[in-house]
């Protein structure tokens, strides 16, 4: 689904002396199946922006469509339900949200409130189990018995057993060990490419953004400061800095490495060996000169 | 070698139930005073429950573990928390007081230490987390970086020998874990205590002394950074990766590029392929 801000603003506690403006005049569009990653600090409104994509908060000013949902100041549509089933939202540490008494339970609490039948959630939850890495046996385990990583998986398929056609991701590797980011992340980004998704990530990882985004949302004290896709982002590195943002570790250091030696290496999605090739013949070429 | 020996872990097992699998599994080390000793593994590894012994939280199944000549048992379990600080990783849960400086007190209340001690304490501890300007500010207006530097500030403030950081960055964004890492940085060269911290971010090991490698509730291997980023396929195998330089000179050595070590940043690769550029 195609999701477009215009102009949209939000203010807590509006019309009264706490008021405080979380989101100002931002605008944007994210094409269907597009993976964009939203990128800011603590408070710069990165939270904010993602409650409005299934109409937890409502915009104070301005307009959001997401697919055929229209969501502004005038009030909750009145299909919100739909918009919910259809956006998914995975918040930060989800594994605090489990609560039944089993695994299975777990899951279907979502997809059962909004009346699907038993038999089609047990159909989802057959596919979804080897997409999420968990293996079945768990099904009938009290979700409190499983390791961290384990919970966290548990709490992603409670979401993705909606079916959901937008999947929002806040921070979902947090507090992870590099393997399981990996492969929470390798995991999202499948499910992406297969089912068509559109993706929004919360993230402070650049090299997250780098490796899985197609376009990059720079927010600064609740305004849009940056867009563009992840190559032209980061190349502009002062402006980045301005807001106290850095640039995907190997692009830094191809910048520091064409100080020092004068060239002009480029990040171009390189592997690691690839890398390592052209620093070599650059460093051999250069020699020669 | 004649330094103190402030940690000792002997043969020590754990399990967290009866019939359970071992957490920690017949592990032994020692710390020195004033040494940075980073402990380092996958979730699951047996790191945390270290640190959780350490301090008497929990009790070992099997073993002995001497903090400063004293065996950590039920009854010097009260005196070892003297010697032994610990910061976790949720800055929301380790708060008391209403106001910075509240908190920074509270140990030291709890300690019986005089009120002008007190006063002095607050003001050295919380200039040495660089957080001196913040004496009366509530602990919900901090940013996750600040209230985990106030955390540490409340450790230092009952003077412990050894400060265990448990994953005290996990939650952080990056610039709250490079406040971290530099207050850390700070105040193990002017408190001179041991200091012990547990992460599985391999970048946060750099300035270590020593890592210890935990897999599997056994300790994997005792080495330093250099020689542990030499390591990188066997690290992979047991959840670890090592950091972008690592792996970087890893695959320029693989092309024969004749790197002699491990670097341990940026600045140390670009120095070392500028030896080799100048000498070709």
């Amino acid at each position: 689904m195609e999701i477009q801000f215009k102009d949209v603003s939000y203010i807590y506690q509006e019309n009264t002396p706490f008021a405080h403006k979380a989101l100002e005049n931002i605008s944007f569009k994210v094409g269907s199946g597009s993976f964009v990653a939203v990128i800011g600090h603590t408070g710069s409104g990165k939270s904010t922006l993602i409650q409005h994509l299934n109409g937890l908060s409502l915009p104070s000013r301005g307009e959001i469509t997401i697919g055929d949902f229209r969501l502004s100041a005038d009030g909750k549509p009145k299909n919100i339900r739909d918009l919910r089933r259809k956006v998914g939202v995975v918040f930060q540490y989800p594994e605090h949200q489990l609560f039944e008494e089993t695994v299975a339970k777990d899951i279907a609490f979502g997809p059962k409130n909004f009346d699907v039948k038993q038999e089609e959630i047990n159909l989802r939850i057959e596919k979804l189990f080897p997409a999420v890495g968990l293996s079945e046996e768990l099904l009938e385990r009290s979700p409190f018995d499983l390791s961290g990583g384990q919970k966290r998986r548990v709490a992603i398929a409670g979401v993705l057993a909606m079916a959901p056609e937008v999947l929002v991701l806040d921070e979902p590797t947090a507090g992870l060990d590099p393997r399981g980011q990996r492969e929470i992340m390798d995991m999202f980004y499948q499910l992406h490419q297969e089912q068509n998704l559109t993706t929004v990530l919360v993230t402070h990882s650049m090299e997250d953004a780098l490796a899985y985004a197609d376009k990059i949302i720079i927010l600064n004290k609740g305004q849009k400061y940056m867009e563009g896709s992840p190559l032209d982002v980061f190349k502009q590195t002062e402006k980045l800095q301005k807001v106290q943002l850095g640039v995907p570790e190997v692009i830094h250091f191809l910048n520091q490495y064409n100080e020092r030696f004068g060239t002009s290496l480029n990040y171009q999605y390189q592997s690691m060996p690839e890398l390592a090739e052209e620093i070599k013949k650059q460093l051999e070429v250069g020699s020669h000169e | 070698m004649d330094r103190k020996k402030l940690v000792e872990f002997k043969n020590v097992s754990f399990q967290y139930e009866e019939e359970g699998a071992l957490v920690l599994n017949q592990v032994s080390f020692d710390i020195y005073e004033g040494e940075w000793v980073a402990i380092i593994g996958h979730n699951g590894s047996g790191k945390s429950t270290i640190a959780k012994l350490l301090n008497g939280l929990l009790m070992p199944k099997d073993g002995e573990i001497i903090v400063d000549g004293k065996k950590v048992d039920d009854d010097t379990v009260w005196d070892i928390r003297k010697d032994v600080g610990m910061v976790f990783q949720n800055p929301d849960n380790q708060f008391v007081g209403a106001t910075v400086q509240d908190d920074v007190a509270f140990g030291m209340e709890n300690r019986g230490v005089p009120r002008e001690e007190m006063r002095e304490r607050i003001q050295r501890t919380l200039s040495a987390v660089r957080m001196q300007d913040y004496l009366i500010t509530e602990p919900h207006r901090l940013s996750g970086g600040q209230k985990q530097r106030v955390a540490i500030a409340s450790v230092l403030a009952i003077a412990p020998k050894v400060l265990i950081l448990d994953e005290a960055t996990a939650m952080l964004d990056p610039t709250g874990r490079k406040e971290i890492m530099h207050t850390v940085n700070d105040i193990q060269e002017s408190e001179g205590l041991s200091l012990i911290t547990i992460t599985h971010d391999l970048q946060e090991i750099v300035q270590a002394d020593r890592v210890i490698v935990m897999n599997k509730g056994q300790i994997w291997k005792e080495t330093t950074p250099r020689e542990l980023f030499l390591q990188r396929e066997e690290l992979r195998e047991i959840g670890l990766d090592v950091p972008f330089v690592a792996q970087l000179t890893d695959e320029l050595r693989k092309q024969g590029v004749p790197l002699k070590e491990a670097a341990l940043n940026h600045e140390e690769l670009l120095e070392e392929l500028w030896k080799f550029n100048s000498k070709m």
